[in-house]
């Protein structure tokens, strides 16, 4: 059973990332992505920066215009998301969730919550 | 590919070292870096053809992040080397004249190294302020910011001060902050002392005096950074009362934290070393035939000490990463190397059209160039041109405290003109793109290079420049 957004974070869940592809254990509204200098906010069928596609269990994101991630996310940068859990307010400011994405070893990556040292500007 | 880049580079400054050492032992070496600059005075005139590197590879730096971002993004290290391997080549194989290659590699190592060291010690330090800012505190920040440029380099303030200045804005943060932020403390800020911008430390390795700049221009900076500031604080009140009108509050705790304070300490050192030279300090000693000295190798351990005994929670809150730095690296030394035929050939031309070259044409074709080309490069072509105009050679550092003495007007023009017009765009100075950079990763949508251009540039700088023109210069 999918754990929630908050769940996810706490329990230290981790997802995957292969090539372009970041695979996020939750499903969420997608509201802003900036990886390394490109702030992505288009996430319709004709943008060219992300293809969002929502699984039972989890989410893919594809970033079209990189081949591999970890060629562009060094050690101490991050992938930065603001989302919106499935079912939660997307008008509500209080349901929006700063999440960081850090790629680690293994195909493996880490998701945390923005901590207020994280400059990050919804 | 990139290994045999670095590979490429490494033989040519052996090779070049090389040859040095032999033409030590066939005639004495008095200081190692006068000799070289003596001789390269006898150096043989370029092909015109020579500039079409430099023009290409300033042209796709313009071009390259705007009409093609990822090819750019992954072959321009490629082009920056390849392009300034043909024109080492040239010299090396056509004019056999291997003194400019070494003398340009010598200036591009002390260059970088003041650059990475700054870079790296100050992307150790976090500055965390959770106070709500007025647009009083934003000016009085950007006053401390242009203050601070002239001690750690425009490099160094706006790697520090980015961060806290977004962190105080977070609630009503625009373009425009950035944009103020760039032109204060990425740019005019520094023009006091050659630490504060690249093309001053060029002017001091080449023998303009440390104290000459602050000495000769600190009464144009005071007027342009007020009357900046004066501007950036109307424009920050309309955004404030703007902003009640929407109503939206955040919380902020007041608190101001500072980590890595023993980057300082490493700040301190970059500083000092920049008097460690033989022809500042006559107890220095000269490491000739190498193209680096003392200074450069205390820079460069620095960069390896720094980061890594650098807190990696710091590290990580900046997001630190090499990338801006390893760009810099690359493009420069493309740029330095393929700026020499440039350099010479301006040199020359001045010295036949002497007298048609005013302080004027100095200030505003300086100016000019460092805007949409690279204000270091620019600042030694006119140098060159300035001096040639009365027959002195940029090469030999006795001819540049004599040209300081007799004719400062022209320096004190092309110094305040390579800093100031570095703010015009993106590309003018390396800061620029690394606060951009930076802004844009924290999620603030940046104005695009010709958008910062028509919509900030010329309406406020220029302006103010061209009263900093008929003030001072007509």
């Amino acid at each position: 059973m999918m754990q929630s957004l908050k769940e996810i974070v706490t329990n230290k869940v981790s997802g995957l990332t292969y090539g372009n592809r970041l695979i996020l254990p939750f499903k969420a509204h997608f509201l802003k992505v900036i990886i390394e200098k490109d702030v992505i906010t288009d996430f319709s069928n004709s943008s060219c920066g992300i293809n969002i596609i929502e699984n039972e269990n989890y989410t893919d994101l594809y970033f079209l215009e990189y081949k591999n991630l970890d060629d562009v996310i060094s050690e101490f940068e991050s992938i930065k998301m603001v989302v919106v859990e499935k079912g939660k307010d997307i008008f509500d400011f209080k349901n929006h969730v700063k999440l960081n994405i850090y790629l680690q070893d293994h195909h493996k990556i880490s998701i945390e919550e923005t901590d207020s040292d994280i400059l990050f500007i919804e | 590919m990139k290994r045999i880049i670095l590979l490429s580079v490494f033989v040519l400054l052996i090779l070049i070292s090389f040859q040095q050492s032999y033409a030590a032992v066939s005639e004495p070496v008095k200081d190692g870096v006068e000799v070289v600059n003596q001789d390269a005075v006898h150096h043989i005139l370029p092909s015109p053809y020579m500039v079409i590197p430099f023009v290409l590879l300033l042209l796709m730096i313009a071009s390259g992040p705007i009409l093609y971002h990822h090819f750019w993004e992954k072959h321009y290290p490629k082009i920056a080397i390849l392009l300034g391997l043909f024109t080492a080549s040239y010299y090396l194989a056509i004019l056999n004249d291997y003194l400019s290659i070494l003398h340009t590699l010598a200036e591009y190592i002390s260059f970088i190294a003041l650059l990475a060291s700054l870079f790296v010690a100050s992307g150790g330090i976090l500055i965390k302020v959770d106070k709500k800012s007025t647009p009083l505190i934003n000016v009085l920040f950007l006053l401390f910011g242009a203050v601070i440029s002239n001690i750690i380099g425009t490099t160094g303030a706006s790697m520090l001060l980015i961060r806290p200045f977004i962190k105080i804005n977070k609630d009503r943060i625009k373009p425009f902050h950035i944009i103020f932020f760039i032109f204060v403390v990425s740019n005019i800020g520094g023009a006091l002392t050659p630490i504060g911008d690249p093309p001053l430390f060029l002017g001091f390795l080449r023998g303009v005096p440390f104290f000459w700049v602050i000495e000769n221009v600190w009464f144009i900076w005071i007027p342009t950074v007020a009357f900046m500031l004066i501007l950036f604080y109307v424009v920050d009140t309309i955004s404030v009362n703007k902003q009640k009108k929407n109503n939206s509050e955040i919380e902020y705790s007041g608190k101001m934290e500072f980590k890595g304070t023993k980057n300082l300490i490493y700040l301190a050192i970059i500083i000092i070393s920049v008097f460690i030279d033989p022809g500042v300090l006559s107890f220095v000693p000269s490491l000739a035939p190498l193209p680096f000295g003392i200074r450069e190798i205390i820079m460069f351990s620095v960069v390896y000490l720094s980061f890594k005994n650098a807190d990696r929670e710091v590290l990580k809150a900046n997001e630190f990463d090499f990338e801006p730095i390893k760009e810099v690296a690359f493009l420069f030394i493309g740029i330095f190397l393929t700026m020499i035929p440039a350099l010479q050939l301006i040199a020359y031309e001045a010295k036949v059209y002497s007298n048609m070259l005013e302080t004027e044409t100095f200030y505003w074709a300086t100016g000019g160039l460092s805007a949409i080309l690279d204000n270091a490069p620019t600042y030694l072509n006119f140098l060159s041109a300035a001096m040639g105009k009365f027959g002195l050679d940029i090469n030999i550092k006795a001819d540049v405290i004599h040209f300081v003495i007799q004719d400062d007007i022209y320096l004190r023009a092309i110094s305040v003109a390579a800093v100031f017009f570095g703010a015009m765009t993106y590309i003018g100075n390396g800061p620029n793109f690394m606060v951009k950079s930076i802004s844009e990763r924290a999620g603030i949508k940046m104005p695009s290079f010709f958008v910062y251009i028509v919509k900030y540039s010329v309406p406020i700088l220029l302006p103010i420049f061209f009263l900093v023109w008929l003030i001072f210069f007509h």
